[in-house]
């Protein structure tokens, strides 16, 4: 795939997660479709496609969605450490795959960002970290998760075309 | 893991940290203008567009509620309930001379910007808005923002040429020096992760009940006093603790703000320690 077309499609989803998505309340938070959109894509197309997207979107969500672009990069970097266990081949069911893997990315995510607010002085005790996990880091999981299926679905339309035809649930 | 995937996967490290270097020098704020300049009406339009089926899917996870009745009757009751506040506020405040001179100079006549938001954080530890005021329009780093029912909504804690960013009460880095309006007693009102808004610092002995309205202090110079915050939603109190642990619930409905007031007449103070 060439890199323009990647970065566009990171681009926009990155606006549309920063304008559109965050509107959804479920379980008191906003899906993160755009890590779940890059995981998917990662099990799709593997890690060298994604990392250049994971890098347009990062810094495009940052910029519009308000949050320092570096820190977003970071939470958004364990993708690329999930990546390795794709190519392993640890797990044969792709769409299991997806949905470990977006667990274990927006677990990822969300410390991060708490992690910043923590390390900004947002955090004025370790109650307020429990808080944090409970009412962000674990529900953000959980809807992401259930997103996962979904995305993968139309994701697989992505895959290269000779693995096309492959059944992988 | 390929050399070209190791490659990239360094580059967005060191690009992480190089830029959050950046955003901390301020290095960064001329391209977020331009980049909130080109992707507003964007963002705007995909916002609107997407608004009804989020307000559908929001409205089956909140129990089936009719959100747009819903927001309505918040707005009105948030309009009456503050008409309320206040006219209890100068019930009391003209109780004492001394504290109506004193209001009146921290919040003399009241300059409200109106303004749109046009972005809003979307991680789910956070709680800010942008919105499209900014240096450019006289608004400053420190200015607080209410609602139009004229609730507190939050500080302006960014400026750009053309938009500034709002940290809302309710994010887990606000602070307010609070008051209770009947029983007068005083605390913090803190944001929280999940949303939630808490007044600490309220003694033992104070005589707080749930339905009681908690306005700004004006404690600190940050705040102008008397600006309503919201009602008690919850007191809990055990004998073990120092202090009380108020819940309160916001009058302005914070996560559907579409347009709000930035006090441009009030210049917060910073209060130097006593020698």
């Amino acid at each position: 795939m060439r890199y323009w077309t990647g970065a566009a499609i990171a681009f926009f989803l990155a606006i549309v997660q920063a304008s559109s998505v965050e509107q959804f309340k479920i379980l008191g938070v906003s899906p993160n479709l755009l890590l779940v959109f890059l995981v998917a894509w990662l099990v799709v197309r593997g890690l060298d496609d994604v990392l250049p997207m994971l890098f347009v979107a990062g810094v495009t969500f940052g910029l519009v969605g308000l949050q320092p672009p570096g820190v977003i990069l970071l939470a958004l970097l364990p993708i690329a450490g999930f990546g390795v266990l794709r190519e392993l081949h640890v797990v044969h069911s792709d769409l299991i795959l997806v949905v470990l893997l977006v667990f274990g990315a927006s677990l990822m995510y969300e410390t991060v960002m708490l992690g910043s607010i923590m390390a900004t002085g947002g955090v004025r005790g370790v109650p307020e970290i429990g808080t944090g996990l409970r009412a962000a880091v674990v529900p953000a999981a959980i809807v992401n998760v259930a997103l996962a299926p979904a995305v993968y679905f139309v994701m697989r339309f992505a895959r290269p075309a000779q693995r096309r035809g492959q059944l992988s649930f | 893991m390929t050399a070209r995937t190791l490659a990239w996967t360094s580059f967005i490290a060191i690009a992480a940290f190089v830029l959050m270097a950046a955003n901390r020098l301020t290095v960064l704020d001329p391209v977020e203008n331009v980049t909130l300049n080109v992707t507003s009406p964007m963002q705007t339009g995909l916002s609107s567009l997407t608004r009804p089926v989020a307000d559908w899917v929001n409205n089956i996870t909140d129990a089936g509620a009719l959100s747009d009745e819903n927001r309505r009757l918040r707005e009105e009751n948030e309009r009456l309930t503050n008409e309320l506040a206040r006219a209890r506020e100068e019930a009391i405040q003209q109780q004492s001379a001394e504290d109506l001179n004193a209001v009146k100079q921290q919040f003399p006549d009241d300059v409200f910007l109106a303004s749109n938001v046009v972005s809003r954080d979307s991680s789910n530890a956070r709680a800010i808005i942008a919105i499209d005021s900014g240096s450019g329009d006289g608004v400053r780093e420190g200015m607080i923002v209410v609602s139009e029912g004229r609730s507190l909504v939050g500080t302006v804690t960014k400026t750009f040429d053309d938009y500034s960013w709002i940290t809302l009460i309710t994010d887990p880095k606000s602070a307010v020096s609070a008051i209770v309006q009947e029983s007068r007693s005083d605390g913090v009102v803190s944001g929280n992760y999940d949303g939630s808004l808490v007044m600490d610092f309220v003694g033992q002995g104070a005589a707080v009940k749930v339905g009681d309205f908690v306005t700004t202090s004006g404690v600190g110079g940050r705040y102008p006093s008397g600006i309503v915050i919201g009602r008690i939603a919850d007191v809990q109190k055990t004998d073990q603790d120092l202090f009380q642990k108020v819940h309160v619930d916001h009058l302005a409905s914070l996560s559907k703000l579409e347009r709000v007031l930035v006090l441009t007449s009030f210049e917060p103070r910073t209060l130097e320690k006593p020698e």
